[in-house]
């Protein structure tokens, strides 16, 4: 009843359930006739399509394991001598270790933070009419149209000012400045859909405001909360302009910007951007992979309400 | 623990609107009375009911809660427990945590809480149910959950919005019995919202009618029916409703048709022009014939055979000043044919005359 | 019980009088909403809205690195400091940045705006058209249909710089796999970076696949918001499946397609690293667009900061300007958002 979306058509057992064969018999003339084909054809492009989304990651995942000589030839071969050497040289002669555990750290972080920021501002600018409210709105808006690019350098002079160069602190906040416009917005759209008596219903029952939010509201708005992690987890996670902005020691690099330091102009090592772009992959594969049985029902509400 | 409830001259105006969704509401409840808000949709009910649950701000005026002026008290300080048009569940708690949960924000320890819950469950049948959650019970079942919600915290008042409109018409009628007796037992009193005047006059100890946020008359059911102090009310109570008609006066006389009813000398005294505006109820058409001057012929259009009761709907005939259509009971089992031209006349004394201008009514003795 | 207590705190509600009860109350119920985007509007304030209005104004002026400072100070022998005005520090310069930049005196404006244009349509269109019709085949019952869903959305979980790497490395003229199954084809390889039109190729092929998942997950949910009823209905009234596309299924779609293709275009016009990392402006500033030319006046050099203003507050007008046309355009078609 509370539920609006029907997130019940995601659930994986129930579009698993629903399989070709529940053959509704005669529907529609000429149906069963079509479906053959049409269902080939279907399947065909959806197969192709997987491909496309998945050969670069998977011709980076293959790539990794060749030998560092073996990567830049002009034969095309899948695997060719598999080798751990490129992880071991990633993981033991370079500082990546440290830069992942720096990204990880400012990931967990950014994703708490914003989380915490886009969905009190969103159950505030989906509840409550306070002055200010079309404002917030507009300046939501313009953030996203002022280029980032450009905001570094005054974001950087503040950051000098409070003595927060080269500290997690200033790409955690950078980074939240990034993420939470939309996900604010997003997370409004989807707390619109949560029906207000529930509100009320709490407020009769002895509860705040902050309360409610807490009990009642957040428990309810799971989807949109994992849409919002996973945005803002991958903001922070890949970001690379203000992590090399930022930061001016090599130990305290984040893996955007300390990966950088493999494609030197004339001569990228191609051996240690691949494996190191599949250990990159892995946390967000993970991240990735709890939040997206929610990405559809999460984003329908941020999308459908303006 | 049970209270009376006190709206003086309360008014609501929302804001970006310039007339007050309910205006100078004046109402006393007793203690342990069951009174019912009725009126069309739009008039007010909802917003009087908020009001007096904290939902909505008082624009101007009071309300009380005993002596305990709470008009500006947040809605946890109030005491009240309020059952919702859609029930308004937690739907990510068990029903037994729905129940509870009240009582677990006031710090009630765990085996008061369970306890309560458990009495509650029992009365309204909902034992097999306390561990699921709400979206795997039908809708009487979610109805009754938040009816033990209200009843698990023992409050002062209790409000209801629409409780039934959700369910079906079988359950409705079921369902409407079984919280008119458990609020008898409780005796906690309640303001019940509804548009339904059917569940107004079978549920209400008392019946307040709201029109445009202006309250119209409060009564017994049977007083609101018997009495109505103006015309909408008159229109409003009551199922076929009331036949009302505005007819020509001469000589102490009502036009109707081509009867001539003579009025009660203190209607004819106090009309202000030659025009009236007269009500009669379906059961209060006689069969008659044409020699009785009194009596008017119907053209029936329509039968309805209940099999208990039967109903004409029929076309005034000869009327310039019409009331089209005419609702007459009349005996079941032996009904006119349609088409047929039957003579009616108004039974002596149950007869409402209102005024053409305000609508008020007029004396009728 | 609780009556008792009620009645003993009942003096202590009583506001003081009617007005000011009134104005307490209304900051009663609002102090909380404050507090509430008050993390949000800090943070976005001192980090977005000042700066924004300190490049307005920076664009105004001739404020480069080196003559940022207003004062330089040198170390006196005592240990403490001296400080002078600095004698060629930033100056108000009027319209100059602007003029400058639109009529090619600096920088090469046009033709990153051309790019852009180019970019940015062509992105969003394929992001659009291809998430539309993975979005409508994922909508139908069919075996396998999570699968698909879960698999086609991995681009999106994929970071910005490591598609970008991902797909410089397919399209490396030397080694990569587009030019060698080129070869294999009997076509001769093509020199990607060597060209405006093809370095653009390649990154609107990154950007596009990294893009489309988001437009496909957002369409998919704004298809299942569209009830079922609608389209039996459509069927019952003799429509064939292309007619319920276009006259259920695209109008039921539009609330949620005004919002991406708004949000789409705004992103995609600022999007940084694809450009930057895939095609690094190859061949020579070529490839370059809007966003990556600030950003190289800003970073590239000695830092031209008023220009890097300048650029910002040029994009800035051009997105609020299609933003508004936009909404009139949607609401003349009845549709608010
Ligand atoms: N939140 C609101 N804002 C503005 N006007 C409202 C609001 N809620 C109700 N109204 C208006 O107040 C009047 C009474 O509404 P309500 O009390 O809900 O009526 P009902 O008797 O049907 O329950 C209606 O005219 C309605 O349009
Ligand atoms: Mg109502």
């Amino acid at each position: 009843m509370t539920r609006l979306l029907p997130a019940g058509a995601l659930d994986p057992a129930d579009t698993t359930g629903a399989t070709a064969s529940d053959v509704r018999p005669g529907r529609v003339r000429g149906r069963e006739d079509r479906s053959r084909l049409a269902s080939i054809a279907l399947h065909g492009t959806l197969v192709l399509a997987t491909l496309v989304a998945l050969f670069p990651v998977l011709w980076i995942l293959l790539s990794s394991f060749k030998p560092a000589n073996r990567i830049q030839t002009s034969e095309i071969t899948l695997i060719d001598s598999p080798t751990l050497d490129n992880y071991r040289a990633v993981l033991f002669d370079t500082p990546f270790p440290t830069w992942f555990l720096n990204s990880v750290v400012v990931a967990a972080f950014t994703m708490v933070i914003g989380i915490t920021m886009s969905a009190t501002a969103g159950y505030a600018l989906s509840r409550f009419n306070f002055a200010g409210k079309r404002g917030l709105m507009w300046v939501f808006l313009i953030t996203q149209m002022f280029p980032v690019a450009i905001l570094i350098v005054p974001i950087y002079t503040i950051m000098a000012n409070a003595g927060l160069i080269n500290t997690k602190a200033s790409l955690i906040i950078a980074y939240c400045t990034v993420a939470v416009p939309f996900c604010a917005w997003m997370l409004r759209g989807y707390f619109d859909t949560i029906p207000q008596e529930l509100d009320e219903a709490a407020a009769l029952d002895g509860l705040g405001p902050f309360g409610t939010f807490y009990r009642v509201i957040l428990p309810l708005a799971r989807p949109g909360l994992a849409v919002t992690a996973f945005y803002t987890f991958l903001t922070a996670w890949g970001e690379v302009a203000y992590a090399i902005a930022f930061m001016q020691t090599r130990d305290n690099l984040t893996l955007g910007a300390g990966l950088q330091q493999f494609v030197p102009q004339f001569n990228p090592q191609w051996h240690l951007l691949t494996a190191g772009s599949v250990l990159i992959l892995i946390p967000a594969a993970i991240v990735f992979f709890f939040a997206q049985k929610h990405l559809v029902a999460g984003l329908t509400a941020g999308g459908t309400k303006g | 623990m049970s209270t009376s409830v006190t709206f003086d001259r309360a008014t609501r105006i929302y804001p970006g609107s310039d007339s007050p969704a309910v205006d100078a509401l004046e109402l006393e409840i007793a203690e342990g009375e069951f009174l019912v808000l009725v009126g069309p949709s739009g008039c007010g009910k909802s917003t009087s009911l908020r009001m007096l649950a904290g939902l909505e701000d008082v624009t101007s005026g009071r309300i009380l809660i005993g002596d305990r002026d709470i008009t500006h008290l947040r809605p946890k300080d109030r005491d009240i427990a309020m059952v919702f048009q859609n029930y308004a569940l937690y739907p990510h708690m068990s029903v037994a945590e729905n129940m509870g949960f009240a009582l677990k924000i006031a710090g009630v320890s765990k085996s008061d809480i369970d306890a309560r819950v458990l009495e509650a469950a029992r009365i309204l049948d909902l034992e097999p149910y306390l561990g699921r959650k709400p979206k795997a019970l039908s809708g009487g079942q979610r109805q009754r959950v938040a009816m033990g919600r209200a009843i698990v915290r023992q409050p002062q008042v209790f409000c209801m919005d629409e409780p039934l409109s959700n369910l079906d018409a079988k359950l409705r009628v079921s369902t409407r019995t079984q919280i008119a007796s458990l609020q008898r037992r409780l005796d906690i009193t309640t303001v019940y919202v509804t548009h339904d005047q059917v569940e107004a006059m079978t549920m209400g100890d008392r019946v307040a009618v709201l029109k445009d946020g202006l309250l119209q008359q409060v009564d017994t059911p049977l007083g609101l029916y018997d009495k109505p102090k103006n015309a909408f009310v008159a229109g409003f109570i009551g199922s076929p409703a009331m036949n009302l008609g505005t007819f020509r006066v001469e000589d102490g006389q009502a036009l109707i048709g081509e009867a001539r009813v003579p009025l009660p000398r203190s209607t004819v005294g106090a009309l202000t022009t030659d025009r009236v505006q007269l009500g009669f109820r379906p059961e209060a058409l006689v069969p008659s014939s044409a020699e009785d001057a009194a009596s008017f012929p119907v053209e029936a259009l329509v039968i309805e055979e209940l099999g208990s009761d039967a109903f004409l709907y029929g076309n005034l005939i000869g009327d310039d000043l019409r009331a089209d259509h005419v609702v007459a009971r009349v005996a079941p089992r032996s009904v006119p044919a349609k088409g047929t031209k039957v003579w009616f006349s108004i039974e002596p004394g149950r007869l409402h005359a209102f005024d053409v201008e305000t609508g008020d009514a007029l004396p009728t003795d | 019980m609780s009556q008792a207590l009620a009645v003993a705190e009942a003096p202590v509600e009583q506001p003081p009088g009617k007005q000011d009860g009134r104005l307490r109350r209304s900051f009663d119920r609002n102090w909380y909403a404050w507090a509430m985007v008050l993390p949000t509007v800090l943070v976005l304030g001192v980090l977005v809205m000042y700066p924004l209005v300190q490049g307005i104004f920076q664009s105004f002026t001739d404020l480069t690195e080196s003559n940022a400072q207003d004062v330089i100070c040198t170390k006196t022998l005592g240990g403490g400091e001296e400080c002078r005005d600095n004698p060629d520090s930033a100056e108000f310069v009027g319209l100059d940045n602007y003029v400058d930049l639109l009529t090619g005196a600096r920088g090469s404006f046009w033709l990153q705006f051309t790019n852009t244009l180019a970019w940015t349509l062509a992105c969003v269109s394929l992001h659009y058209g291809l998430g539309l019709g993975l979005a409508v085949m994922l909508n139908r019952k069919m075996r396998g249909r999570s699968l698909y869903r879960v698999l086609l959305i991995v681009p999106w979980a994929v970071p910005a710089f490591v598609a970008a790497f991902g797909w410089k490395f397919l399209f490396n003229p030397r080694f990569g796999l587009i030019n060698q199954a080129l070869v294999n084809l009997g076509v001769d390889p093509v020199e990607w970076f060597n060209h405006r039109w093809t370095a653009l190729f390649a990154a609107i092929c990154t950007n596009v696949w990294l893009g489309v998942p988001f437009m496909m997950v957002a369409i998919l949910g704004g298809l299942q918001s569209i009830p079922a009823d609608l389209h039996e209905a459509a069927e019952m009234d003799g429509a064939t499946p292309w007619q319920r596309f276009r006259n259920v299924t695209l109008p039921g779609l539009r609330p949620v397609s005004s919002t991406v293709i708004l949000l789409g275009t705004i992103w995609t016009f600022n999007m940084f690293p694809i450009i930057y990392f895939v095609t690094g402006g190859e061949p020579a500033g070529q490839s370059e667009i809007l966003v990556t030319g600030a950003y190289r006046a800003a970073f590239e050099g000695v830092r031209n900061y008023s220009l890097a203003a300048t650029y910002g507050v040029l994009i800035l007008s051009l997105l609020m300007v299609f933003a508004s046309v936009y909404r009139r355009t949607l609401k003349a078609q009845g549709e608010v958002f």
